[in-house]
């Protein structure tokens, strides 16, 4: 129980030192890694498990993931990082993944909220308010 | 000639002659006398007294029995006005528990009416509530059958006749809708 709550504290302490202004980045990831190979620790798989835990979580909070069933322009892809920015006050990047069951419109997952403007999740919603 | 003219003879002596003549003898008389009272003393304490004895005794019984009829006939009078009376608090309790039957009875008329009333009334509304909710569940599920083909039409309308460009302006139109939020 001792030990899991140090490695718990260790994972946490790695993400942050995974930031770089406040975002992961790949280069960071890559120099705390490398440090981790380095110092042996005693129960690598155990911290790394429970880093890699932390480290998706935090890449989920810091990563917008707007759903669309056809392309999405790259300057609306800017308003939605810029207005998601502001909204949780950490950068937040977007990125895009391909829905077709949408039909039209976007969806945008940061984290646990979900943002619905697509017109599967509209008719959905009509559907539910009609009971 | 009484007794008294016998005796003044007796004692006089000029009348000596007289009694003699009669046969008149005073020690046979007096004889005769204390015989008899010998007699009515034996006859007396014997007889007289033990009889008087019985007859009073006898006497004594016949007014002892008198008293007793005499007590028992009070006391059958008191019995039978108690009975009497126990005869009349018997027939005004029974006429007492009689009417009280009757209110009884007629209360708990009154009583099982009004439960079977409100019994009926109960099950009425029940019914009339599971009526209600039947048709209330009826109407719901007809509704989101209803809107479950309507989204499910509109969608494969949708996706078959939205050409591309239009997907692609109502989804720039949509981000551009959550970027401004």
């Amino acid at each position: 129980m001792k030990r899991d709550k140090k490695i718990t504290q260790l994972a946490k302490k790695l993400v942050e030192l995974s930031k770089d202004n406040g975002v992961v980045t790949e280069a960071k990831v890559s120099e705390v890694l490398a440090g981790l190979k380095q110092a042996k620790h005693r129960h690598h798989l155990t911290v790394l498990k429970s880093f890699l835990g932390y480290l998706r979580r935090e890449v989920a909070l810091q990563t917008a993931v707007v759903a669309t069933p056809g392309a999405l322009s790259a300057a609306a892809l800017k308003e939605i990082e810029a207005n998601y920015t502001k909204i949780y006050g950490r950068p937040i990047s977007a990125v895009t993944t391909q829905d077709t069951s949408l039909i039209a419109g976007v969806r945008v997952r940061v984290g646990d909220d979900v943002y619905d403007a697509s017109v599967a999740g509209r008719l959905q919603r009509l559907a539910e308010n009609v009971h | 000639m009484t007794m008294d003219t016998i005796f003044l003879a007796a004692a006089n002596p000029a009348a000596g002659e007289f009694a003699r003549e009669f046969g008149f003898n005073a020690k046979l008389i007096f004889a005769q006398i204390l015989n008899f009272g010998i007699l009515a003393f034996l006859l007396y304490r014997f007889a007289i007294k033990p009889i008087a004895a019985t007859l009073d005794e006898r006497q004594q019984k016949i007014a002892d029995g008198l008293q007793y009829a005499e007590e028992m006939k009070a006391q059958l009078a008191a019995a039978t006005r108690e009975r009497d009376e126990k005869i009349k608090e018997a027939a005004a309790d029974a006429q007492r528990i009689l009417t009280e039957s009757r209110e009884q009875s007629k209360e708990m008329i009154e009583k099982k009416t009004q439960e079977a009333a409100a019994q009926a009334e109960a099950i009425i509304r029940k019914a009339t509530e599971a009526t209600e909710q039947e048709r209330k569940k009826m109407l719901s599920d007809v509704r989101q059958e209803v809107a479950r083909l309507v989204v499910a039409t509109s969608s494969k309308v949708l996706s078959r006749d939205l050409s591309d460009a239009e997907k692609s302006t109502f989804s720039e139109s949509a981000a551009k809708e959550l970027a401004n939020n």
